[in-house]
């Protein structure tokens, strides 16, 4: 089961689409702030699959947490969908090291398509699991 | 030297419009404020503006919301708004959900974050919208009195202003009011079948406001507060100018019979049914309108085109005075008006252009969109003193009910005390024929010819034609012959004299 973290802080949207993720099958852990996600990130016993985030947060916002995860050698590799009620534009100035954005208000289907595509491509790009040996 | 110079407590202005005047000048900078109304009052839409307002004006602000509106939903219903600019979010406006943290966290959380929001973004300005989410989790009306506050202290110390949004009703004294700087209310009543927005401040520490209800409405350009004239002007903006000179009306014989003119910053009723000839002396009026003494046409029925084309009949060429820059016809239109509103777009077009001649056509206009009614009096009287102040000689149409024969009323109780001077107009009947009549009811400071004047209106405008010689009871609408009084309808045969 793939993990995604979610990170919000507008409780009624992380409740929305933590719920959808979950309906989708995935493993989903939440956190309203970028330093929450931190938190979850630490406690977590794999390294999750892809993290959605917001980008106006308290403490620590989408691009804080994008830099922190860049810097950390487990989670730099973790691909970022990064959700603002912005245009990309006023968010790509301060970063860009993120595989998608999704302007608020988006519908549930597009969210899923974005989530699922990079899930998707992850999966083709990752090396292939060495085959069990025959017995 | 007075003492008290310099100690004048620094003001955050909203930059809404009509708001800073009811504050005297803006909140105050560092204190905290409730905005309350019921849903849809306008809450979100004036805490954002003042935003936005502040940002531009070079301060920052933070928008910190418990259970409300999306983010995302908020700004895209804000986007259409003229105030609002994307650019500055989030580097000097920012917005987040403190839900979490005060689910997680309670009020001690909450606070926490707000105290980490305004020093970490530098915020001069905060708004905690969803006050009531907070109130809800406090376990005890001191607790919750307890975080305001520390919210208050806080703010204070870091010279940020702060507007806290709740929902509920304009009512009780609530724990929380007696403990922030002040009290705003936005409530929107139903009146019969319309509705009006209003705001009232109910507590302002450290300063005056401008007490009671003013009306506002929410617009492209976000909400538009118009403060209550008799609140505004309860003193006049200027001086009362001493009586000055005449001022033609424009009606030769109506010139004639009051000695040159009405005086100079005075104010003239024309009563009358229609169609006798009030819009008329109005166009007569404003057509001696120069660069000197500046006019103004403020209307609710004919339409600029069809005034422009009804004063080319009688020969007055108002559409040259407007392109000369002499003449201003402002239209009406009959809606659903504010009363204020309408005041507040004279009063600023006759300021803007130093407006010396004003025709208001008419008094209808004004008491239609009032909600209430029992305003009127003091609404007028304060209007007048107003214009007075400003030098404007003005004249007021107002149109009276019955056609022929009906006593003559005024329109708004206490009218003399309002107004200078008043002319009565009147359909008459004389041997089976309408005519016209005009009478000087009153005339300040002046004398005048009481003598009852027939008139008539030509290619050329009204004329004056005369008295009536040889009939009474005339202005009852039914000329009777004074040589047979005691005979109701028995008519001379002789004609008034011309």
């Amino acid at each position: 089961m793939k993990t995604i973290l979610l990170v919000e802080d507008e409780f009624g949207i992380a409740t929305v689409l933590g719920s959808i993720l979950e309906e989708e099958g995935y493993h989903v852990l939440v956190a309203a702030n970028g330093q929450q996600a931190l938190s979850r990130l630490a406690e977590a016993p794999a390294v999750p699959d892809l993290v959605v985030t917001d980008y106006m947060m308290p403490l620590l916002d989408g691009v804080g947490l994008a830099r922190a995860l860049r810097d950390e050698a487990a989670w730099q590799n973790i691909p970022i969908v990064m959700m603002s009620a912005l245009p990309e534009a006023a968010v790509r100035q301060e970063f860009d090291d993120y595989r998608a954005f999704l302007r608020k208000p988006f519908s549930i289907p597009a969210f899923l398509h974005r989530v699922t595509t990079i899930l998707e491509e992850e999966q083709t790009d990752a090396p292939a699991a060495p085959s069990a040996p025959e017995t | 030297m007075d003492d008290r110079q310099g100690m004048e407590l620094e003001r955050v202005p909203s930059g809404i419009a009509g708001l800073d005047t009811v504050l005297r000048g803006g909140f105050l900078k560092g204190g905290v404020y409730i905005i309350q109304g019921v849903p849809g009052a306008g809450k979100t839409i004036l805490a954002n503006q003042m935003c936005f307002n502040h940002v531009a004006a070079g301060g920052r602000a933070a928008y910190v919301t418990l259970l409300a509106e999306s983010h995302s939903r908020m700004l895209q219903h804000l986007r259409p708004m003229r105030f609002f600019d994307e650019t500055v979010i989030p580097d000097r406006l920012y917005y987040i959900s403190g839900f979490g943290t005060l689910e997680d966290d309670g009020l001690k959380g909450l606070r926490d974050l707000l105290q980490r929001e305004i020093r970490k973004h530098r915020a001069s300005l905060l708004i905690l919208d969803g006050l009531v989410a907070a109130q809800e989790t406090a376990a005890s009306d001191r607790e919750f009195k307890k975080f305001i506050h520390e919210v208050q202290m806080y703010a204070a110390m870091n010279d940020c202003t702060v507007l806290l949004l709740t929902s509920g009703n304009p009512g009780p004294v609530r724990a929380e009011h007696t403990m922030v700087d002040g009290l705003v209310d936005l409530d929107d009543r139903v009146y019969e079948v319309r509705t009006e927005r209003s705001l009232q401040v109910r507590k302002f520490r450290g300063s005056g406001s401008l007490r009671g209800r003013h009306p506002f409405r929410i617009t492209g350009d976000g909400l538009v507060i118009y403060p209550r004239i008799e609140a505004q002007f309860a003193v006049p903006s200027h001086l009362e100018q001493p009586v000055g000179a005449q001022v033609a009306t424009g009606v030769e014989g109506l010139d004639r019979i009051v000695g040159g003119g009405t005086f100079a910053g005075t104010t003239t009723v024309l009563m009358g049914p229609t169609g006798i000839g009030k819009t008329n002396i109005g166009i007569h009026f404003l057509s001696r309108s120069s660069a000197a003494e500046p006019g103004l046409h403020f209307g609710f029925y004919e339409t600029p085109a069809r005034l422009r084309m009804k004063a080319a009949a009688l020969g007055m060429d108002l559409e040259g005075l407007e392109a000369q820059g002499a003449l201003e016809i402002l239209w009406q239109a009959q809606g659903e008006n504010v009363l204020d509103e309408l005041a507040h777009t004279m009063l600023d077009a006759i300021r803007r252009r130093g407006v010396r001649r004003l025709f208001v056509d008419g008094l209808d206009g004004f008491m239609e969109s009032s909600v209430h009614p029992e305003r009127m009096s003091r609404f007028f009287s304060t209007l007048s003193n107003e214009l007075r102040g400003l030098g404007v000689t003005a004249f007021f149409t107002w149109e009276t009910r019955d056609l022929i024969g009906a006593p003559l009323q005024a329109p708004i109780y206490g009218v003399s005390a309002l107004v200078e001077n008043m002319i009565v107009l009147r359909y008459v009947e004389v041997e089976a024929r309408t005519r016209r009549l005009l009478a000087v009811a009153k005339l300040r400071d002046s004398g005048f010819d009481p003598a009852l004047q027939e008139f008539r209106i030509t290619d050329k405008g009204v004329e004056i034609i005369g008295p009536f010689n040889g009939y009474e009871g005339m202005l009852k609408g039914y000329a009777r012959s004074s040589d047979n009084p005691g005979l109701p309808g028995s008519f001379s045969s002789k004609r008034p004299s011309r």
